[in-house]
């Protein structure tokens, strides 16, 4: 049994005074919350399009980097600046952005300020996927087939050639430095390689900054499920059990369920795996082990490791009532785990669902540049709301269109839903359309209800597509009273 | 039913129609001491009401009515089936299925202009027997007219309403002139009985209410005279203020039914009231059979209050108008034309339009009846001349048509040479020689028609709502697409339909929605958006709502619209105007101005969606222009290059 170790020599302490969070939206917010738990100083950084972001009214100082959009917020240097102006000592990279940047974390630590997260040298080895892949492979790791970073130019066309002999088609290109689902494109068969190998190098140029991609066998309709690790300087690794990540679409994440449903022998198996990945690895604070699965089998394989905060840590948070952040912040500060491995508890069923300002009925595209006119939003037990949505907030063209996570906890699967469900229609958004009603299109999806769901659920479930664009008929007669009124005059009756 | 079992016994009922049929019916009117009465709803909605009427009030009523008696409720025809879906936003069909469900034991009437339908221009012939059986569902009594009295133009509709076992009853266009003698009427009615047999109500439709009460009586008794079983039905309109002089000359001198409407909402131009027709042939004699009068006036009492809602919608000239003996016009028609007078600003020379022009232009042009379509035709004729100061100038194609006899042949006379001249120019001569004759309309394919209407909805269509689209295409589409936006909103009763200026705040409304379930809405605050729309608080069933209306921008507005398909963003970049089909990020222009390109080259890549998209040329050309930068936001529509083609 696993034991906390305390108070090693040679772990250096250094208590944090101020923070500054190196991004932007819901998880700013996110972060600047639990920093202010903590009594610390909250610095947000902001670029010029989100001047009226939600963010920086909760931080106690907010810095402007410049007129964006994006590339501030991309620029290492930039952030140091704030970092120094500011008179911050540790920097939280978020998610996105700079997270997963082994320069951005070598400069922090060159600058004399914390990086809360893993040390460069991990970034640098599991970000880069390849390399990733050797170390699991090193430590006894199942792994999907797959190749080196592909040569530049058309030795590399020949290498997938080469690989799609071996394993069969359809395969996968993907950004040694992506993650995100950024960069990552199928290849059905050899004559497409030639369309899509160009589109992948460019789009992970210009995602990562690195053109290198490499080739990995696609495994049909997995599962994706991922486990939460928190690892801190004296050698201690814990799990905080899985997330069912499988409802995706184009490998974004919609919705994600904690503990994934699995048979018992399977998850400690899978927790293990993760747990010694991290250890071989000398991983420290937080980060996320990511399996395929095979829907049938329940065999499993290695897939990647992200060494950041998830956008989905909040249904591990919720189940766990563990502070994922603020154990982020302890463990940069060389800070020992408080929490022993068996003392977490899995308390019920968890969901979390995005809802961005999306028409999820044209292919879920964004309502950029529409004001949210009206919002109001639920409560009540078991609902966490993180979110970057006002009354009046317009949704950006710069940056991503999420309104606010809710993430849901029930007692069991069942009444997570029904929490779910109450819960998603208890929102009020007048403005744009948003994905609220195809969520509440999956709650009544019987295949969900039986918790049978894969990365192929979408494709494979259109009706949930076909949700009625309105639900009650007075909600028709109310909108034309409202035009009458608004008009002055009934603009269908003269 | 609280009807009275004697007066039920008496009424004629749809029930009657369906179980003993149309021969049935006919005897019974033959045989009873009396005679019936048409409620003319429809017309005098029309007529007095612009046609605005909403079903709100129809329901409102429907049980007096239903309880009345009547022969007949004339409900839908004429110009409301139009009106329906343009400004009540009800589908006219759903209308009278709700109708008769609130109103089981009273035959529904309608107007149906032959070959013209429930429209201004001829239909092909498969539309016509396809919308006919489609409105006979609910329709008990036909009334079928055509403007030149041309029996040909109504003979489908005759055989279609005949197949469906119901009540026909073909029109005699009534007016009044030298021709217009009671030989040629009678003549007229054999004509009619030689294509529909005896089985039929023959009705003298006095739609302008032209003629003394002496000369409807003497028609009506020419016409008994020799044929003295045929059952006759009196139509007209009170314009003169005389049409129950008109109406207790038919009836004594052996009309078995007359139309009335009720008197909360007589007008000038519709017709007469129930009451006083019911009241004034009492003395005389003769009993309204199947009336309760009591419930006659209970309709009235319930509806009075409702007309202060359509105020807008009445004559904007009050009092009765005797100079319609000269002009003429129908009664259907006369709301309108002072409408368009006003709106056109024209009103100062009305009385030179209808008491000098429009009588001239009648007799030049024939002397034939004005009604629908003819009644356009006249009116707009005579409104270019009195407004272009020279006569028949520019003359529009309903007059040419008909003027080459497209629509059947004058009953009278034709225009002099003069008239052809002026219409058809110099070379009139060969122009009418070579097209005239009658315009066989060609059946159009209604599997086609079907198609396309489910094209413009992207949904599948009902057979009711393909035979509303043959009616009037583009305001059927509106309608339907109004519908799927709003629901069914006929519910809605008239003070918030019509309200103009805004409701009060606090203002509160309770009706029931189509389904059935009861619904309060309270008028809340409103406030005006960032972006210039509006957004109002109701109370819906106690819940208090925020509804975003988005309002039209002026012109040079911030609010940009999207205003390229994608089949025109396709045809663009064939002639080398490049556009983004999509809204995204310009990530990588691979050419510069100058370059030349070939068909399948990548022109711009667009990042959207994380994704990246090429942009291809579909043309060989040199690239004259390139309109963004790496980074651009761009929207779909917006410009990205220009290639001159090169051949």
């Amino acid at each position: 049994m696993f034991k906390i170790k305390k108070g090693k020599a040679m772990v250096k302490k250094r208590k944090i005074q101020k923070v500054l969070i190196a991004n932007r939206g819901e998880v700013a917010l996110r972060i600047i919350r639990t920093v202010k738990e903590l009594g610390l100083f909250a610095i947000a950084v902001y670029e010029k399009p989100d001047s009226e972001a939600l963010f920086i009214r909760f931080a106690d100082d907010a810095i402007l980097v410049g007129d964006g959009p994006r590339k501030d917020y991309l620029d290492p240097d930039r952030m140091i600046w704030a970092a120094h102006i500011s008179g911050a000592d540790a920097i939280h990279p978020g998610y996105g952005f700079l997270a997963e940047n082994a320069e951005f974390s070598a400069a922090c630590e060159k600058a004399g300020i914390v990086f809360i997260g893993p040390s460069s040298d991990v970034i640098q080895d599991l970000g880069n996927k390849v390399k990733a892949r050797e170390i699991m492979k090193r430590a006894g790791i199942p792994f999907i087939p797959g190749t080196d970073n592909l040569s530049s130019g058309d030795k590399g066309i020949d290498e997938t050639v080469e690989f799609g002999k071996n394993y069969g088609y359809p395969i996968m290109l993907k950004a040694s430095s992506g993650g995100g689902g950024k960069g990552i494109r199928k290849v059905e068969n050899e004559s497409d390689i030639l369309v899509q190998l160009p589109l992948a190098r460019a789009e992970a140029l210009s995602a990562f900054n690195d053109e290198k991609v490499y080739v990995e066998k696609c495994i049909e309709a997995p599962r994706h499920v991922e486990v939460q690790i928190l690892a801190d300087h004296h050698g201690n690794v814990i799990h905080l059990g899985t997330r069912d990540c499988s409802i995706q679409r184009r490998h974004q994440k919609l919705l994600e369920i904690a503990p994934a449903d699995l048979p018992a022998d399977v998850l400690e198996t899978m927790h293990e795996t993760a747990v010694s990945a991290a250890r071989e690895t000398n991983y420290t604070n937080a980060g996320t082990v990511e399996f395929l699965v095979n829907s049938k089998t329940n065999d499993f394989w290695f897939m990647e490791m992200n060494t950041r905060l998830q956008v989905e840590h909040t249904v591990t948070e919720i189940l766990t009532g563990v502070d994922i952040v603020r154990e982020q912040i302890r463990i940069a500060e060389g800070e020992a785990l408080e929490i022993p491995g068996e003392r977490v508890q899995l308390m019920g069923k968890a969901i979390q669902v995005r809802i961005n300002a999306e028409d999820p009925k044209n292919n879920f595209w964004p309502e950029g540049g529409k004001r949210v006119e009206v919002y109001q939003s639920p409560g009540g037990h078991g609902i966490r709301l993180d979110g970057m949505v006002y009354q009046g907030y317009k949704i950006p063209t710069e940056y991503d269109s999420l309104l606010v996570k809710m993430t849901v906890r029930g007692y069991n699967w069942e009444q997570t839903i029904q929490r779910l469900r109450r819960a998603l229609n208890d929102f009020l958004i007048v403005g744009p359309e948003t994905t609220i009603p195809f969520y509440l299109a999956i709650c009544d999806e019987p295949d969900f209800h039986k918790g049978k769901f894969d990365t192929s659920y979408l494709d494979t479930h259109p009706e949930i597509f076909n949700y009625p664009e309105k639900e009650r008929e007075v909600a028709g007669l109310s909108k034309l009273i409202a035009e009458i009124h608004a008009k002055k005059t009934n603009p269908y009756a003269y | 039913m609280k009807v009275a079992k004697a007066k039920l016994e008496e009424r004629i009922t749809p029930r009657d129609l369906r179980e003993k049929g149309v021969d049935y019916i006919l005897d019974k009117i033959r045989r009873s001491d009396g005679y019936y009465i048409t409620n003319t709803e429809r017309d005098l909605s029309q007529s007095d009401f612009k046609n605005r009427i909403m079903p709100h009030t129809q329901i409102l009523v429907s049980e007096e009515r239903n309880d009345a008696g009547y022969f007949s409720l004339e409900i839908t025809g004429g110009a409301s089936v139009h009106v329906d879906m343009l400004r009540k936003q009800i589908n006219p069909l759903e209308k009278l299925e709700v109708l008769s469900a609130h109103m089981p034991d009273t035959m529904f009437q309608n107007l149906c202009r032959g070959i013209n339908l429930f429209g201004y221009r001829p239909y092909p012939e498969n539309v016509i027997r396809l919308t006919v059986r489609t409105f006979a569902r609910y329709v008990h009594v036909w009334r079928v007219f055509d403007f030149l009295n041309y029996v040909p133009n109504m003979i489908p509709v005759f055989e279609e309403v005949k197949a469906a076992g119901c009540i026909l009853e073909p029109c005699l266009c009534f007016s009044t002139g030298p021709e217009h003698t009671d030989k040629f009427y009678v003549k007229k009615v054999g004509e009619l009985l030689d294509v529909t047999g005896e089985d039929i109500v023959l009705c003298i439709k006095n739609h302008g209410g032209v003629g003394t009460s002496k000369r409807i009586g003497g028609l009506v008794r020419a016409i008994l005279d020799k044929y003295p079983d045929l059952v006759v039905h009196y139509h007209g309109h009170n314009t003169d203020g005389n049409d129950i002089g008109r109406i207790i000359e038919a009836v004594r001198n052996g009309a078995k039914i007359v139309d009335a409407g009720d008197h909360a909402f007589t007008g000038f131009y519709g017709p007469p009231p129930i009451l006083t027709v019911i009241d004034t042939l009492e003395e005389y004699g003769h009993r309204a059979v199947g009336i309760d009068r009591q419930k006659v006036i209970d309709t009235s009492t319930k509806l009075r209050p409702q007309r202060e809602c359509y105020k807008d919608f009445e004559s904007q000239f009050f009092g009765f108008d005797p100079t319609v003996q000269t002009h003429k016009l129908p009664g259907g028609a006369t709301g309108s034309s002072f409408e368009q007078a006003g709106k056109g600003g024209f009103l100062p020379l009305m009385p030179e339009i209808l008491q000098k022009e429009l009588p001239k232009v009648q007799k030049e042009l024939g002397n034939w009846w004005s009604v629908t379509p003819g009644s356009q035709i006249l009116w707009t004729t005579a409104v270019n001349n009195v407004l272009k100061k020279e006569r028949y100038k520019d003359a529009n194609d309903d007059l040419k048509n008909l003027m080459l006899g497209r629509y059947g042949d004058l009953p009278f006379y034709w225009p002099s040479d003069e008239i052809y001249a002026s219409v058809f120019g110099p070379d009139w001569k060969e122009t009418v020689e070579k097209e005239k004759g009658y315009q066989k309309i060609v059946d159009v394919d209604i599997e086609i028609e079907k198609r396309v209407l489910e094209q413009r909805l992207g949904r599948s269509v009902t057979e009711d709502e393909l035979v509303l689209y043959l009616q009037h295409p583009n305001d059927a589409v509106n309608f339907f697409k109004f519908e799927e936006k709003y629901g069914k909103t006929w519910v809605l009763p008239p003070e918030i339909w019509f309200k103009k200026g805004g409701f009060n705040l606090g203002e509160k409304f309770k009706f029931s929605d189509a389904f059935g379930k009861q619904h309060i809405i309270e008028i809340g605050s409103k406030r005006k958006t960032k972006s210039g729309d509006v957004v109002t608080y109701l109370v819906i069933d106690h819940h208090p709502e925020p509804i975003l209306t988005e309002m039209e921008q002026e012109a040079g507005g911030v609010r940009k619209k999207i205003t390229l398909t994608a089949k025109e963003i396709d045809a663009l970049a064939k002639s080398g105007d490049i556009r983004s089909t999509l809204k995204g990020t310009v990530n990588e222009i691979p050419v510069s101005e100058g370059g030349d390109v070939s068909a399948g080259q990548v022109l711009i890549v667009l990042e959207a969606m994380k994704m990246l998209n090429n942009v291809i040329s579909e043309i060989n050309g040199k690239v004259s222009e390139v309109l963004v930068s790496p980074g651009d936001e761009v929207d779909t529509g917006d410009s990205l290059v220009i290639i001159e083609k090169s051949d």
